[in-house]
């Protein structure tokens, strides 16, 4: 692979700030790139970077990079990285933080296309019917017709009722669902207001990159 | 004892063994479960806003009106436990709040069904409910959500409370290195051939080890080592055939409950040799 040379104009602090601020970025710019996420990762093999250098990317505010990277679709959520972190970061919260905002940039792929369905079948029956997501997923996944004979397998021992599974009063939903929306804005308008101030404990790491 | 109940989708869909040895059995030891009524689903991994997937989490806590919730699925207990430490934050505890009908006052405690059997409910007490000690071997595979990223009864990197599980009902828990590492469930779907090859590393390992099944806590485990493993033998070309069994149901079959109460018909990998071996 080709290196290029970081300019300053690629770099996008605010994009860099709004992942410190978020769970489990806190102690984000601390990260000694000692890799023990990439070598406890079961799937880094898998992805364009490693969560290790996801890590640096993102203190570095590579925008772009980061969000069109598949490291953050790969993740399997299993939080070996963010156990043995020795720094306090959490590399699967920070793959569920950009996942949001993958999407909202218009990222497109398999994983965001399921995750809009879990979550839309989720707003609207307050349960995760398993045959209802597998099917709206299978309708826009062509290929998924190759598990018809595992779905039948499935129905025959009575694991996949074809009834929806849904909650006797789903009002609440709405207002839980809309708190998305006051979130974002919310986070938008933090960062305008104040630049985020830097961490004692960064210093040291500033000096140590020097 | 008495616990507010969280049964989790898969308990109404593909874990419906699962759903099946968990009554036959809390009944029996007379652990009292009372279903949230009009319970909704955790957002799994699935539902990319936190906030609103704290929020899913917030509602079900404060559905618990004050007694231990528990739940038999290592998905929504993560979900459960990190709800619950975020909420500790108290302007995002109002805000969503706000969006309850309950508001969550922070006072539930979530509990994996392994940790009601083994912490509350006592392996020594269990151990007078034997009728039939397992001459088995199992292997304990705990997967990711139950220990990570935070749980308040066993240890994220040797995890040993279904190892204590095992031995206390009979059965020799056999050692396997894998007990933690993912099985990819959460990417069946979108990535089936890393999902393949991840559930491949652990059946290939558990194969090894000579036992004669092997035991989750989970049903995204359970759907991915079981359901899957025909797909997987294909795939890679290998015979494998290990039986994955619930711990209920293995607790159930120590206490002498027929097989077929337990949902051990329903699996997809035959657990009939397993049966004969159990010996009922």
């Amino acid at each position: 692979m080709q290196k290029e040379t970081i300019i300053p104009e690629s770099r996008d602090n605010a994009f860099r700030d709004l992942i410190i601020k978020s769970p489990g970025g806190e102690n984000l710019l601390t990260c000694m790139q000692c890799g023990i996420c990439a070598g406890s990762c079961p799937v880094s093999h898998e992805m364009d970077h490693t969560p290790r250098q996801m890590v640096r990317m993102i203190q570095l505010g590579l925008k772009k990079e980061v969000l069109n990277s598949n490291t953050i679709w790969i993740c399997t959520t299993c939080f070996s990285c963010s156990v043995r972190c020795p720094r306090g970061i959490y590399p699967t919260e920070l793959m569920e933080t950009l996942k949001p905002i993958a999407i909202k940039e218009g990222i497109k792929n398999r994983n965001a296309k399921f995750d809009n369905i879990f979550a839309d079948v989720v707003k609207k029956n307050g349960r995760a019917s398993e045959f209802l997501l597998i099917s709206k997923y299978s309708i826009s996944e062509p290929g998924m017709i190759a598990q018809a004979p595992f779905g039948l397998e499935l129905i025959s021992k009575g694991k996949l009722p074809l009834s929806i599974d849904k909650m006797d009063d789903t009002r609440e939903l709405d207002s839980i669902f809309s708190l998305s929306e006051k979130t974002g804005s919310e986070e938008k308008t933090k960062i305008k207001e104040k630049p985020p101030e830097i961490k004692e404990n960064n210093s040291d790491s500033q000096e140590a990159e020097k | 004892m008495k616990y507010s109940y969280y049964p989790g989708c898969a308990q109404h869909g593909t874990a419906i063994d699962q759903r099946i040895s968990v009554e036959a059995v809390f009944k029996r030891l007379g652990i009292e479960l009372e279903e949230i009524k009009n319970w909704n689903c955790c957002g799994a991994l699935h539902v990319d806003d936190r906030t609103t997937r704290i929020a899913l989490s917030a509602r079900t806590l404060a559905g618990a009106k004050g007694l231990d919730i528990a739940t038999p699925c290592n998905l929504c207990y993560s979900n459960l436990m990190r709800a619950n430490t975020a909420l500790e934050e108290s302007a995002l505890k109002t805000m969503i709040n706000g969006a309850l009908t309950n508001k969550y006052e922070g006072n539930t405690k979530p509990k994996h069904l392994l940790e009601v059997v083994v912490n509350d409910f006592g392996l020594g007490k269990l151990a007078e409910q034997i009728k039939k000690p397992l001459k088995i071997k199992a292997v304990p595979y705990y997967g990711c959500l139950l220990t990570r990223p935070e749980n308040k009864f066993d240890s994220p990197e040797n995890p040993k409370s279904l190892d204590n599980l095992i031995a206390a009902l009979g059965a020799d828990p056999v050692k396997y290195y894998y007990k933690t590492k993912c099985c990819g469930g959460p990417i069946l779907l979108t990535n089936e051939d890393l999902a393949l090859q991840l559930a491949k590393d652990l059946l290939v390992m558990a194969k090894e080890t000579g036992a004669d099944c092997m035991v989750v806590t989970c049903p995204m485990c359970h759907l991915q080592l079981d359901a899957k493993q025909k797909a997987v033998e294909a795939k890679f070309n290998m015979k494998i055939e290990m039986p994955i069994i619930y711990f209920t149901q293995l607790i159930g079959l120590s206490m002498g409950i027929p097989p077929k109460e337990l949902g051990l018909d329903k699996h997809l990998v035959s657990t009939d040799k397993f049966i004969a071996k159990v010996g009922r």
